[in-house]
């Protein structure tokens, strides 16, 4: 398989934010927008989704979903008495897969997708710092979701359950939830700089 | 009357259309921001570009803004919007999990499809990691089902639990927002001077 | 001053904005105040009149044989009489625990206590608190029992009376009560058994949850 690495400028391109590409078909991608407007956008389409449908966004809880069809699939007895695996099978009367947070993730794909296109960003590559092989970085990328996943289901949400959703509620949990990713991330930070710097 | 598909103001049907649609939204926004981009990501937990921070810092207070001042003018029903329930110490280790799972991977679920929409193939490989650590999850959920709900506190605030008002506590969040946001501003100018970056 | 603020760039603006917000919320307090009411004098009298939030016994019956779910039935008598019986399905809330209860906003409640003030009076504060569906069982308990688990036929009844009755004891066969014929000051019974006097039927059902009805997946993230 050919990787189409992203020659990096060091340091730059985190703050000046364009991206040179070498062969010449490739269009220039455009910057990245204003974070404090990305965060304003982000706000309201989480406002949007409490207002009209009263929950917040997330996105660990398709995955769940598919994993429990899954498990249920090879083994439906050793799902159905899970307590876990049963909450997203539901009764058996619909699809499980008729939730609205399959529905959500999927518009997720799709948009990424737009936004990417719109701005020339989709590219088939691999994402990681000068330091690191990309074998040891895929590596590290599937060791980081297995971590994500299990933290996930965890404290009932990801970033964007908990820290998102639940942070804009002001909600107990979530905020100890957000202290302690930011906590964690931070604390790790310097053992895996291999991978960024 | 808010929220609208509580009042039944549409089938449960068109809401997963609804879904779709404020997917679409979410991703085209995550994507604008940069966050289907794992090195920028990760350049928050060095300093070196705060974006996590900004985002999602202001997401929320715009939201949080947003539902005080909604249910202060009678717009919207609270008590119906869904949140989870507290479990202190099962969340809190959540999120060190979480934190582990960002810097190592460099994604959160949300923005992993971002990024694998976009092409990058570390973003697919973390999702198959996400499947994977939920499957190890549930599999071993039997083991510590009761750490699972310990130190339950049900549906609380930090205005609930502090005693404070819930105005006092969204003013307190924004101050404390504003104050990340001028941190960050600086740190990135701290950074970009020792990286050897003159003027952008 | 103007052109200090139009020079600011926008996240600078927003700042500010956030800040005020935040400042006014400052001083509104808490947004939801859940003790003082707005009553809408003119709707609620309207209500009133139309007496479009009675049900009487006969539909709950029937809604109860059909296991119609989509409502929440409250018994608003005291725990020592809702334990010694109770209509099947209902959940027992006193009026004080109305607000702090589960209750939704977006639930139908159907309210009975002994007889109907003390429904109706539940009926004011909920529809008060905005609660947006509220009914009231027409006659309460005593009518449940009147009608539903004790009716009575007259012995000297027409036909037709006579016909409607047998809807009547099926009914109340179904809840275990126990139906009767008068005549003349002595009542029989029709019911299957002769011992059966005017007994309250046992509970075998459940009692109902307050929460909705069956939600089959969990809202989660």
């Amino acid at each position: 398989m050919k990787m189409i690495l992203l020659p990096t400028l060091s340091g730059s391109e985190f703050k000046g934010e364009i991206f040179m590409s070498h062969g010449g078909k490739n269009l220039e991608p455009k910057p990245y927008s204003n974070p404090y407007l990305v965060g304003l956008s982000l706000g309201l389409v989480l406002l949007a989704a409490f207002l009209i449908m009263g929950r917040g966004l997330g996105a660990s809880g398709a995955i769940s979903t598919a994993v429990a069809v899954g498990v249920s699939k090879v083994a439906p007895e050793h799902a159905s008495q899970n307590n876990f695996y049963k909450e997203y099978l539901g009764d058996q009367t619909e699809n499980p897969f008729k939730d609205w947070l399959v529905f959500q993730i999927l518009g997720v794909i799709v948009g990424g997708f737009i936004s990417g296109m719109l701005t020339h960003r989709v590219k088939f590559t691999v994402e990681k710092g000068p330091n690191i092989s990309v074998r040891n970085r895929l590596i590290f990328a599937f060791i980081g979701g297995g971590f994500i996943g299990f933290g996930a289901k965890m404290a009932r949400g990801c970033m964007s359950g908990q820290a998102l959703t639940g942070g804009a509620f002001l909600n107990l949990g979530s905020w100890a939830a957000m202290m302690a990713i930011f906590a964690a991330a931070y604390g790790l930070a310097y053992f895996v700089r291999r991978q960024w710097l | 009357m808010m929220p609208y598909f509580k009042f039944d103001y549409f089938s449960v049907d068109f809401s997963l259309v609804i879904a779709f649609v404020i997917g679409i939204a979410f991703g085209f926004v995550l994507e604008r921001g940069g966050f289907g981009n794992a090195r920028i990501l990760a350049a928050q937990f060095y300093f070196s570009n705060m974006r996590v921070l900004k985002v999602m810092f202001t997401a929320i207070i715009t939201a949080a803004i947003g539902l005080f001042y909604f249910t202060w003018i009678g717009w919207l029903d609270l008590s119906l919007v869904y949140t989870t329930d507290t479990f202190l110490i099962p969340q809190i280790i959540g999120g060190v999990f979480l934190g582990i799972g960002f810097i190592v991977g460099g994604y959160c679920p949300g923005t992993s499809f971002v990024s694998a929409s976009t092409g990058r193939i570390d973003g697919m490989v973390y999702i198959l990691g996400i499947f994977f650590g939920i499957f190890v999850f549930g599999e071993m959920f039997p083991l510590f089902e009761n750490f699972f709900n310990s130190t339950p506190m049900g549906r609380v605030t930090l205005h609930e639990y502090f005693g404070l008002s819930h105005g006092l506590t969204l003013f307190l969040v924004v101050l404390m927002a504003l104050g990340a946001f001028a941190a960050a501003e600086w740190g990135e100018k701290i950074m970009a001077k020792k990286n050897g970056r003159g003027a952008e | 001053m103007k052109e200090l603020i139009m020079k600011l760039s926008t996240p600078w603006k927003l700042a500010i904005l956030a800040g005020l917000l935040g400042f006014f919320a400052l001083i509104i307090g808490n947004p939801a105040n859940k003790n003082v009411i707005d009553v809408n004098a003119k709707e609620m009298a309207l209500a009133t009149v139309k007496n479009q939030d009675r049900i009487d016994v006969m539909t709950l019956a029937d809604w109860l044989i059909k296991e119609n779910a989509d409502y929440t039935l409250v018994d608003l008598r005291m725990e020592k009489e809702y334990g010694e019986y109770n209509i099947p399905t209902s959940v027992n809330i006193p009026i004080e625990s109305l607000l702090n209860s589960d209750l939704m906003r977006n639930q139908k409640i159907l309210l009975y206590g002994n007889d109907d003030v003390v429904a109706a009076q539940a009926w004011f504060i909920l529809k008060s608190a905005n609660y947006k569906a509220v009914y009231l069982l027409n006659g309460g308990m005593n009518a449940w029992k009147n009608e539903i688990l004790f009716p009575k036929l007259d012995a000297s009844a027409t036909a037709e009376q006579t016909a409607a009755f047998e809807k009547a004891k099926q009914v109340s066969l179904h809840f275990g009560g126990t139906p009767q014929i008068v005549s003349g000051g002595t009542a029989t019974t029709v019911a299957a058994s002769p011992t059966a006097t005017q007994a309250l039927p046992k509970l075998t059902a459940p009692a109902g949850k307050v929460g909705g009805g069956a939600k089959k997946k969990k809202e989660g993230c």
